[in-house]
């Protein structure tokens, strides 16, 4: 399960986005996860609720906001759906390689926490 | 206590890629190519880089990064044909990471080099989200693994520029249909290149040099 390894990583880049704006206690992560990027939301929930147990961040909730990929082909010049849970990337019509843009997203996007000190700045 | 929300689009991974883009960098100062194994268990990694490494001897300075979880029984093979290489040990962790690349390279003899090759644990899903600064992933499936390969793992194959398909002298003794395999792989990676090798009796092992070869040469050329 690569996803445990994820969550830490992500933990890794909440910690420093916290660090930078003063330190605290994390409350909620927001991040985006791209259909493309090989990572399965619920199990990096799941990952992350085991990284953070026992942590002064226990109980801090990671949402996932999945992403889905632009498919373009070229040669019908239009939009192109992905067929459920297939990753052809082939125009399902004529058969032309599709231009796939996004899709490949893994990244934090919204960091909440609750500062140490009473009215810092 | 003051609640605070910060809002950042930053990589989840930034702090592995950071280290993935100074050794990325490097490479290209020292005009090393640098090619990502990955493959499931047993699919004939360190076979391959054994007749690679007998192929290209005298000619290319080669090293060896082998990522395990635990012996050092892969680094000792390629040791054996005189060639540097270094077992990074996972302990667990199914995947190379560009730290211990980075680890790996201070800690041993591997540069200067012509080609780094870097054997990855033997899984198919983990080590395709990590960049370790290489060149291009190869993703190895070999005919005793089944053809299904590509469909159940489709992320892999989807991202190794080149696709290598292994153990071919096996062909005649299981079912294994290529020409499906070709077919998905190519619409999965419609700029990928597939390569079929059998490293027991050599059959494809010189086009897989050849790309080897022309990949250094494109990677050198001011
Ligand atoms: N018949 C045949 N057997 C092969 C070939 N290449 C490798 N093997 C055998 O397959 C087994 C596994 O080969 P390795 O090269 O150790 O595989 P690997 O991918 O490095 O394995 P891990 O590092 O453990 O993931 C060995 O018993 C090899 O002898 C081949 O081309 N043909
Ligand atoms: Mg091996
Ligand atoms: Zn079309």
């Amino acid at each position: 399960m690569h996803e445990m390894g994820i969550a830490i990583e992500i933990y890794r880049t909440c910690r420093d986005t916290v660090a930078e704006h003063g330190g605290g206690r994390l409350r909620q992560v927001r991040i985006a996860v791209g259909e493309l990027a090989a990572v399965e939301p619920d199990l990096l929930v799941f990952g992350w609720e085991a990284v953070v147990a026992d942590t002064p961040d226990q109980g801090a909730a990671l949402t996932v906001d999945f992403c889905r990929a632009d498919q373009r082909c070229p040669a019908c010049n239009q939009a192109k759906d992905r067929s459920e849970g297939s990753w052809l990337r082939i125009c399902p019509d004529c058969g032309t390689p599709l231009e796939v843009r996004g899709g490949d997203e893994l990244d934090v996007i919204e960091v909440s926490f609750e500062t140490d000190e009473e009215g810092c700045p | 206590m003051k609640n605070q929300i910060v809002s950042i689009r930053r990589r989840a991974l930034a702090a592995s890629e950071e280290h993935a883009h100074a050794l990325r960098e490097r490479f290209a100062g020292s005009g090393t190519l640098v090619p990502n194994l990955i493959s499931s268990p047993g699919s004939g990694k360190t076979t391959l880089l054994e007749a690679t490494v007998r192929r290209f001897a005298g000619r290319y300075r080669i090293s060896v990064i082998e990522g395990d979880v635990a012996t050092e029984r892969d680094a000792d093979r390629i040791r054996a044909l005189g060639v540097p290489a270094h077992q990074v040990l996972t302990g667990g962790a199914c995947h190379l990471d560009a730290r211990q690349i980075d680890g790996a390279l201070s800690v041993a003899d591997l540069m200067p080099a012509d080609i780094l090759f870097i054997e990855n644990v033997g899984n198919l899903i983990c080590p395709t989200t990590y960049d370790l600064g290489e060149d291009f992933k190869v993703a190895l499936l070999s005919v005793t693994e089944g053809d299904d390969k590509p469909f159940k793992y489709p992320a892999i194959f989807s991202r190794a520029e080149v696709t290598v398909v292994t153990k071919a002298d096996l062909l005649p003794y299981v079912p294994f249909d290529l020409e499906a395999v070709r077919g998905y792989v190519a619409s999965l990676n419609p700029g990928g290149t597939l390569l079929v090798v059998s490293s027991t009796t050599g059959e494809g092992v010189d086009e897989w040099c050849e790309l080897l070869a022309s990949r250094l040469e494109d990677k050198r050329r001011p």
